[in-house]
């Protein structure tokens, strides 16, 4: 019972109690820290206590999707180990193919750009320096790099191309492009999952992933700013 | 004077960028089309109670909105609520405010600190929070309202 692929805790131990209930436990029991999940569960009598280490796995809500579509199934007929058993390791991360995540991205990041205000210039210069970011971020990814290091050199790349906008007047709002196509590295789900964390009363997970949020804005902050020092482009 | 026209063309560029992320997140692809819905949405009700009410409150009422419709559409389709609700806020997520105010931190380390910078960090920073805290804590009350009758939502 791997459960961390950046759902929230609350959603974590429901799953397993659940699970546990479904498969025979009388109790189950679950702690969690950010980078483990300690499970006791009691089964005729005598308790079973494991560790596992979470793996730091890019966010993948369909895997999640599946693995809480198996607890419901394992609700409705209890005892069915082989089901679940069989059923769990046959789930896949059903990826998007990347040229189309990269052309979307694209898109998302310059219909913000439009949102915030910038001209059509503007949205073409978007359009391409995150399009040009996420192709950045896909291909240093699956080199497994960190994803620190990932998230700096992806926002270095886009804030170069971004800056072609400030150049001989191309577009009137240089500063907007400038800012919003960077947004592709805004780690928002960590972000509202560590106060939905906290707000539920997990503490030690909601500081952890409050950190690893703000660890990502700060390193995706170095690439802005080193882009922007070589390029010497003053402020947004 | 509300330009209805502008709201709603705004919000209607915002279910591109709900969709985009929410494809990050890999959501299973019969989400997509609500994704973009919800994002629609939020955005759509936030631009319209931004006339009257601060970004905060506005943000909060239109995140409170999308974790309600999040309950319904996951009793529906059988999915994790997070699924809809995180990739329909994201068009609403202060990015922007963020990395203000951890350039302006950086320059501050530089530049040496003035009242300029310090006050770009600070009214940043503030923004940027008290915007995810409304988010969040509208994304969560359905949520804390079922804890209360002590019945899982799915």
């Amino acid at each position: 019972m791997l459960l961390d692929y950046g759902a929230e805790s609350h959603l974590i131990e429901q799953i397993s109690t659940r699970f546990g209930k479904a498969l025979g436990c009388s109790s189950t029991e679950i702690s969690l820290i950010p980078s483990a999940i300690v499970l006791t569960t009691l089964i005729n009598g005598r308790s079973v206590t494991t560790t596992r280490r979470a793996h730091n796995q890019p966010i993948n809500m369909s895997i999640i999707h599946q693995i809480v579509s198996i607890c419901i199934l394992a609700e409705k007929n209890p005892g069915n180990l082989n089901m679940v058993e069989t059923r769990l390791n046959a789930i896949h991360a059903n990826y998007y193919p990347k040229w189309l995540l990269i052309l979307m991205i694209g898109l998302a990041c310059a219909s913000f750009s439009h949102l915030h205000g910038a001209d059509w210039p503007g949205f073409i210069v978007t359009f391409f320096a995150s399009a040009t970011g996420m192709a950045v971020r896909i291909f240093l990814s699956r080199r497994n790099y960190s994803l620190l290091i990932v998230f700096a050199f992806t926002a270095f790349v886009c804030t170069l191309i971004a800056s072609v906008a400030s150049y001989h007047e191309f577009s009137a709002t240089a500063s907007v492009v400038l800012s919003s196509s960077v947004l592709l590295l805004v780690p928002g789900f960590p972000y509202i999952n560590a106060i939905l964390d906290a707000f539920k009363g997990y503490m030690s997970m909601g500081w952890g992933r409050w950190t690893e949020a703000t660890l990502l804005t700060f390193m995706t902050t170095i690439g802005i700013i080193l882009a922007m020092s070589i390029l010497d482009i003053k402020g947004w | 004077m509300i330009q209805w026209s502008n709201i709603l063309f705004d919000a209607l560029w915002a279910a591109l960028p709900a969709a985009g992320f929410a494809m990050i997140f890999n959501v299973p692809r019969s989400a997509l089309p609500f994704c973009a819905i919800g994002g629609t949405l939020t955005y759509g009700i936030r631009e319209l109670l931004l006339n009257f009410y601060s970004i905060e409150l506005s943000t909060f009422i239109a995140s409170t909105t999308i974790g309600i419709i999040g309950v319904f559409w996951s009793r529906k389709y059988i999915m994790p609520r997070p699924v809809y609700t995180v990739a329909s806020i994201i068009p609403m997520i202060p990015g922007t405010y963020a990395y203000e105010m951890m350039i302006s931190l950086i320059a501050m380390n530089n530049n040496g600190v003035t009242d300029m910078l310090l006050q770009n960090f600070i009214q940043n920073g503030l923004h940027a929070i008290s915007i995810l805290f409304a988010i969040a804590f509208g994304l969560v009350l359905p949520s804390l309202y079922y804890t209360k009758r002590q019945q899982p939502i799915l």
